[in-house]
């Protein structure tokens, strides 16, 4: 299985939850414990404060197991850097997509310096992954926005709309040819729902592992023991966990 | 072990993407060791066909000899029909209200369900209040009604999950009569941290499966694997919730 949602540790930002160090091998220890054989790693430092040396940190990352871990960059797109920073992402760290969370950046889907951005992520046969299912500036009606504008970008919903906005995530994930979405911290009754009435193969999973205070990331094993109770069918968890998300990573449409 | 388990919340019936009936709620607190459990209605009762609700929630403790607790409901609109409705739930045994803001659409702070927390005051019920993402229903508007009441304990029912976990501990300081529910919450993040403040711990926390929209086995799965003190783990699990709904000086269901 592939989890499409994960970060490293924050090296060296503050945050309100405690936090683990782990290094690249402990994280692939993890994902063999819960039979994950890929995950795509978000940045996690650049989400609090964009530097290239953020971005160079999950290069490093991944690149301790390339055949395991894909890694997403991010970097403030307000800043006068940001494109630069993020076209060097692609071309010189081989990073494969652009995480951006709107809330805790700061900025919303509709401001024009996203353009140029998306094309950068366009021309390198990137994936954005935005965080969502968070007012004011994390709804899956403004990222639909950015991706129409952008239809060569395969655009993410990281979170599936979480508790109280599954519904419109779904909603924009069905009209909106290039949009997807990733269940990941989205409750479980929503899961099944999204499952039975999105394009199949447009949805993906995620556990969020990189967040917990211990290196064994326990409540991702928990959210992965989780599936086997949502009532879904084991065609739908195969394309949820693997056919969908190789599709997406590997270019194969 | 045999400590008394008791889930705070579940909601019995048929919702809009979910459904609980009685025997499959009966059969899952089997499985997982659950002793007792609060039941809700369905959402249209906890909408509109507030009698139905109640009727449905009583019948369901009766039925099963006090193994499940009824909640009361009644939409706060409705004025002085809503504290009839109140009246005639407690004839039927009802011992704890339920409110949700979104369903109901109200503000908390807006003074419309006041008669109805001054209800359960006057009857020593518990009041369990919904929240999570903005607009209507966050951890700290819930704090603030929890002070207007300072004699009612307060159930913030899935502790703001997910992007307001952040705010459920200032709601938990600011309020001493506000209970966090464990519905969703990582122990490994979330819960821990809230353990380890000084001002909130463990005592503050009640378990909830919020079935039908988490997963009976996936909820208390985590709570098993949450390390705690034997005393702690009892208080969590069950008596705290016991001691707010009076249940400690009864003969076990
Ligand atoms: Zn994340």
């Amino acid at each position: 299985m592939i989890d499409f949602h994960t970060h490293t540790p924050l090296w060296t930002s503050a945050s309100w939850l405690g936090g683990a160090g782990f290094d690249a091998d402990d994280f692939v220890r993890f994902m063999d414990a819960v039979g994950i054989s890929r995950a795509v790693v978000l940045s996690h430092d650049g989400l609090f404060h964009s530097t290239p040396e953020a971005n160079d940190a999950v290069a490093g990352f991944v690149g301790k197991h390339p055949g395991r871990l894909v890694g997403f960059g991010t970097y403030s797109p307000r800043r006068p850097e940001a494109l630069a920073e993020i076209e060097r992402s692609f071309a010189e760290l081989g990073l494969r997509g652009l995480k951006l969370h709107p809330w805790l950046q700061g900025f919303s889907m509709h401001e024009q310096v996203l353009d140029p951005i998306m094309e950068i992520v366009a021309a390198h046969g990137g994936i954005l992954l935005c965080h969502d299912g968070t007012p004011p500036y994390s709804t899956a009606g403004q990222i639909a926005a950015l991706a129409r504008r952008h239809p060569r970008v395969p655009v993410v919903l990281g979170h599936a709309g979480l508790h109280d906005l599954w519904r419109e995530s779904l909603h924009f994930t069905q009209e909106t040819e290039n949009l997807y979405l990733c269940i990941c911290g989205t409750p479980p009754y929503a899961a099944a729902r999204i499952l039975d009435r999105a394009p199949a193969h447009k949805v993906l999973f995620g556990t969020d592992a990189g967040l917990s205070d211990k290196a064994s990331q326990d409540y991702a094993v928990a959210r992965v023991l989780e599936i086997d109770e949502w009532g879904i069918t084991e065609a739908q968890k195969r394309a949820m966990l693997v056919d969908n998300p190789a599709r997406l990573l590997d270019g194969a449409a | 072990m045999n400590t008394l388990v008791v889930d705070a919340h579940v909601r019995i019936g048929q919702h809009r993407e979910a459904a609980l009936s009685v025997e499959a709620l009966l059969a899952a607190m089997d499985r997982t060791g659950v002793d007792r459990a609060v039941v809700a209605p369905s959402e249209a009762q906890i909408a509109y066909d507030n009698r139905a609700g109640n009727a449905a929630t009583t019948q369901a403790a009766r039925a099963t000899g006090g193994r499940l607790v009824a909640y009361a409901v009644a939409n706060p609109w409705r004025g002085a029909a809503a504290l009839d409705e109140l009246a005639w739930a407690h004839e039927q045994g009802a011992r704890a209200l339920a409110v949700d803001s979104a369903l109901q659409g109200f503000d908390l702070l807006d003074g419309l369900v006041d008669p109805l927390v001054r209800f359960a005051a006057e009857h020593r019920w518990p009041v369990y209040v919904r929240t999570g993402t903005p607009p209507g229903h966050l951890p700290l508007p819930t704090a603030a009604l929890a002070r207007r009441f300072p004699e009612v304990a307060f159930v913030m029912g899935r502790s703001g999950a997910t992007d307001f976990w952040i705010d459920a501990a200032p709601a938990l300081r600011h309020a001493p009569n506000l209970y966090g529910d464990t519905s969703y919450a990582p122990w490994d993040t979330v819960l821990g941290e809230f353990a380890r403040d000084p001002e909130i711990g463990t005592s503050r926390l009640v378990f909830s499966s919020d079935q039908p929209y988490a997963t009976a086995v996936g909820e208390m799965r985590r709570m098993r694997d949450w390390l705690l003190p034997a005393h702690e783990r009892a208080a969590v699990l069950g008596t705290t919730m016991a001691g707010l709904l009076g249940l400690e000086k009864e003969p076990p269901a």
